[in-house]
């Protein structure tokens, strides 16, 4: 995909895009100086408002992380990923490999496949309220109600992935496992599951970056029941009486960090993984 | 086949374990004391509320009490009822969502509470009134009351020696004159629209009868002929306002009060502790807004601002009761009014904030009567459209609209109240 | 046969928790929903049956239709917004450039940001900063301009993803179309319409169904910039089902919302589908 040779470099475009850039930039720009400035700091000049704080001080962040309970929320937030997609990746694939085995010559399975890929087309508003009661009735209006629903929520859409990257997946393989008198269980996870790697990646990924950031699956299932997650806190954080900005912006970008970090560590992946997600 | 059962008895181990490992760390404090939980709904308490709380925890060995102040508590308190979740007291305001709580049977009779004895008698009519159809018991505890009117700013006053008005054409000419001086009277802060409902309560009061709510209800009257008056008002005073008020928020509002950009600030008592937060130096006093042509008219608008409610799934009335009595205590609510310039409801020698000093005289004659937002069904949203018609300046169609929406929003509690009073045989 | 048994039964053993896991949080929830919509239910306390009231009056109430018609208009609105833009970077993106995966990388960075965060800092941007620079008002105190907010915002993080996918369909033309192309002497827009949009329809439609769904659901960013306001200009059907049915006390009505929503959203995922499979037959 790179450019090969000596090919001229499009100059006016790399620069027209660079220019573009600045859309993406001041935001984030504007976002880390006011997280830094104090409120004494905040003018209407445009001067003022353009201009580096005085001083770099962490005391804003330090304040924001005691008001949103920082790392308890983290916590909650890297648990309910975590476990979220751990437990996607199983289970999704595992079914996402029985029926799309079976789906062409069984009645049961290809209805199966089409009961759950519809429930693509079913807005989380018209569940909403029913989960709220049903999570408390069964008691589980807690971290672990939130993943079980997301559980579900991604399924559809995670079920289509992995059976659709199944076709490419030989049966010979599992026949020549079977000739050595492996059970099909043993079969799946020894050779079935290690080749859907790239998949899994996939999977991961988009899923991660859709629960983390979800804010009202948690916010009706959990709130008031003094557990947050990242962005909850933000939610919890906008009182009604009294805001101080710069706090804000602390905690806001607090609570942007975490997946900035990640995406520039892991960014050819999840640039991969998202483009496989749609366009599959 | 060996391999395939430890796969799976690992499998369910570990889904075993999730829930367990997260069902862990919710509950704690186990050590044999009765737990009481109080959900209270004002979030600018939040730090007596904590004082509050730990004191009661160091003095109290039986008991461990938990104060919860969330933001956006209605809905959080709502979503909790949702899931059967109920705290053990709540602390909310004497409005509709009161009302519809009793109505669902969620609070208990509290008539045996002997801290009832010291509350302004007032205050429990107040609560009374809320009730859609009469019920024998008492299901509130009131606390504090709060004011609302038009706060000042007296140096300010003093410097240009402007006087209170007490008649709503008074008031108008102070505007022009404050307006001459080259001074904004008013800052309003309509981005909120809760806003929008203090100015248009304290008018209310003065142009519109206490029970228009119940007399609609029982179909005796109209909003379009009762409210037309205050919409006309409250359209005459935006005009002495900042410019673009939707753009601005209440906190916007109090900190340019604060700062003197505006002489005046319609609403209640309630944001003085936010004003001083921005100027602590600032004399604030206040006074009843002016509605009618008559200064006899002058009503305050005076409501229940917070009471604690016991509800019916609360296992412990007596250590809720013992909660209550701490509250309740002398300096415990004086504390409480100090930090949040509050009326008390109890009676009693207690020091009230000089930033009532206008509408002291009112409370001591009791000349008052209840927010009629209180009355609003929330899911009509009457603060919106108080502020739609702020807009659209289009009178016929807001009180038109006021008036079907109030049909349709209320239609079962209307029905109810029919019901009620032909069995009853009230007319 | 014992083989074939076993795998049988394996594949059943895999299928069914994951397909009664998939009842208890869809299917079971989604009939419950239905079942409220018949019911006066304020979410607590008792309730009564009230047939098909909350239908009728869904379609007299003048907020609902509101909601409906801000949410329509902000799709639209944005799915074009978004994929006008988009398509615009893709290109710019895909040309020979220098730097071009660090500019792709940045051009991503709002994507993984959550919608709820970027609402509260955009929405300090259009009630201060932009006021500031350009000596206006904030425009989200406006209720003929909120609505565009609310798409710039929703915009501003659906194009990242929107120009990724846009960039994988561009990879897949082969070279030699162009150099077909400038054979016959196609530049510019000719050669973009002629050659290289026929080339990438798949991914326009799956950019339009997904933009397209994504903002008919928009709730963070309503919650974050205006809540509904000003004067109710801006509650998208998602919001008004959340604040309506969990605060209002309208949890029997907001229902009935919910299912109608669930309709029209089935509606048009199949609409979306027969044109852009219609369409790509016709290639």
């Amino acid at each position: 995909m790179d450019v090969k040779g000596k090919e001229r470099y499009n100059w006016p475009v790399t620069i027209l895009l660079i220019c573009g850039l600045i859309t993406i930039i001041f935001p984030l720009y504007m976002t880390i100086i006011i997280a830094f400035k104090q409120p004494s700091e905040m003018t209407n000049s445009i001067s003022g408002i353009l201009s580096l704080p005085k001083t770099w001080s962490f005391s804003n962040f330090a304040e924001a992380m005691r008001v949103t309970d920082f790392w308890r929320s983290l916590r909650n937030s890297l648990l309910i990923t975590g476990v979220t997609v751990i437990l996607s990746i199983a289970l999704h694939s595992m079914v996402g490999y029985a029926i799309g085995r079976n789906k062409a010559k069984s009645k049961w399975y290809n209805f199966t496949y089409l009961y759950i890929v519809s429930g693509m087309f079913v807005p989380f508003a018209i569940l909403m309220m029913p989960l709220v009661k049903q999570t408390a009735q069964w008691g589980i209006a807690n971290i672990f109600g939130v993943i079980l629903c997301y559980m579900v929520f991604y399924m559809p859409m995670n079920l289509m992935l992995y059976s659709g990257y199944l076709v490419n997946i030989p049966v010979a393989l599992e026949e020549a496992a079977r000739v050595d008198g492996a059970t099909t269980w043993t079969t799946y996870w020894k050779i079935i599951f290690p080749i859907m790697a790239p998949m899994h990646a996939t999977v991961a990924v988009i899923t991660a970056l859709s629960v983390w950031n979800d804010v009202m699956t948690p916010l009706v299932i959990m709130s008031g029941s003094g557990l947050n997650t990242l962005p909850l806190a933000q939610l919890s954080f906008q009182t009604q009486f009294g805001t101080n900005y710069n706090l804000a912006f602390a905690s806001y970008l607090l609570a942007l960090l975490p997946l900035l970090i990640f995406y520039i560590i892991c960014q050819k992946q999840i640039l991969n993984g998202v483009v496989n997600g749609a366009v599959k | 086949m060996r391999k395939r059962s430890k796969m799976v008895s690992l499998f369910l181990a570990c889904t075993m374990c999730v829930p367990m490992l997260l069902t862990g760390c919710g509950s704690q404090n186990n050590s044999g004391k009765i737990e009481i939980e109080l959900v209270q709904y004002k979030p600018e308490a939040v730090d007596v509320f904590k004082a509050l709380e730990e004191e009661f925890n160091r003095t109290h060995d039986d008991i461990h009490l938990t104060i919860d102040s969330p933001n956006d508590a209605m809905t959080i308190i709502k979503t909790r009822f949702i899931r059967e979740d109920y705290p053990d007291i709540l602390g909310i305001g004497g409005d509709i969502n009161y009302s519809y709580f009793i109505d669902a049977n969620i609070l208990a009779d509290v008539s045996d509470y002997p801290g009832l004895a010291d509350i302004n008698q007032g205050y429990k009519d107040i609560l009374e009134g809320l009730e859609f159809v009469p019920t024998e018991g008492t299901y509130g505890v009131p606390y504090v009351a709060n004011a609302a009117g038009i706060l000042y700013n007296r140096e300010m006053f003093k410097e240009h020696g402007w006087e209170i008005p007490e008649t709503w054409e008074e008031l108008i000419a102070l505007c022009d004159e404050i307006e001459a001086a080259g001074i904004l009277p008013f800052y309003f802060g309509f981005k909120d629209t809760w806003t929008c409902l203090a100015p248009w309560n304290s008018l209310a009061v003065g142009l519109a009868p206490a029970d228009v709510c119940q007399q609609v209800n029982a179909g005796k009257t109209n909003f379009t002929e009762e409210y037309r008056e205050v919409a006309e008002k409250i359209m005459t005073l935006v005009e002495y306002g900042e410019d673009g008020p939707f753009a601005y928020d209440y906190n916007n509002a109090c900190t340019a009060f604060a700062n003197g950009e505006s002489a005046m600030f319609a609403i209640g008592s309630y944001a003085v502790p936010q004003i001083k937060s921005v100027n602590p130096d600032m004399d604030i006093d206040s006074f009843v807004t002016p509605a009618s042509s008559d200064p006899a008219g002058n009503t305050l608008n005076s409501g229940v601002d917070l009471q604690f409610c016991v509800t019916s799934a609360c296992e412990n009335k007596e250590a809720a009761y013992e909660v209550l009595d701490f509250l309740l205590a002398d300096e415990n609510l004086q504390m409480y009014l100090d930090d949040q310039s509050a009326v008390p409801c109890k009676t009693g020698d207690f020091i009230l904030a000089p930033n009532l000093d206008g509408m002291t005289q009112y409370i001591a004659e009791g000349k008052m009567a209840d927010y009629q937002d209180h009355y609003y069904p929330s899911e009509m949203a009457v603060d919106a459209q108080i502020q739609t018609y702020l807009i659209e300046k289009d009178t016929d169609a807001f009180l038109a609209k006021f008036d079907s929406d109030w049909q349709r929003y209320n239609r079962d509690i209307i029905q109810m109240v029919r019901d009620y009073n032909q069995k009853n045989g009230i007319q | 046969m014992k083989y074939a048994n076993d795998r049988q039964r394996t594949f059943m053993l895999m299928t069914i928790p994951v397909v009664v896991l998939f009842f208890a949080f869809n299917t079971l929830p989604l009939i419950k929903g239905v079942i409220y919509s018949f019911t006066n239910f304020r979410g607590y306390g008792t309730y009564d049956w009230v047939g098909l009231r909350n239908y009728i009056d869904l379609f007299q109430d003048a907020r609902v239709g509101k909601s409906y018609l801000f949410t329509l208009k902000m799709a639209v609105l944005a799915t074009i917004v978004t994929n006008v833009i988009s398509l615009i970077l893709a290109l710019g993106l895909n040309s020979k450039i220098r730097f071009k995966s660090a500019l792709r990388g940045l051009y991503f960075i709002p994507n993984i940001l959550g919608a709820l965060v970027v609402g509260y800092i955009f929405n300090y941007f259009f009630t201060y900063i932009i006021p500031a620079l350009f000596n206006t008002t904030s425009i989200l105190a406006s209720t003929t301009w909120a609505w565009v907010g609310i798409v710039i915002v929703c915009a501003w993080q659906a194009v990242a993803m929107n120009t990724i996918i846009y960039i994988s369909g561009l990879s897949t033309v082969p070279e030699d179309v162009y150099e077909a192309g400038s054979i016959d002497g196609a530049t510019g827009w000719t050669k973009f319409k002629h050659l290289t949009f026929p080339l990438i329809i798949p991914f326009f439609s799956i950019n339009m169904v997904l933009s397209g769904k994504n903002f008919l659901m928009v709730f963070d960013q309503i919650m974050a910039l205006t809540k509904g306001g000003p004067a109710q200009s801006t509650e998208s059907i998602s919001y008004l089902i959340y604040n309506n049915g969990m605060a209002g006390g309208q949890f029997g009505f907001q229902s009935a919302n919910a299912v109608l929503f669930f309709v029209i959203i089935v509606a048009f995922s199949v609409a979306q589908l027969r044109f852009t499979s219609s369409k790509e037959e016709q290639l």
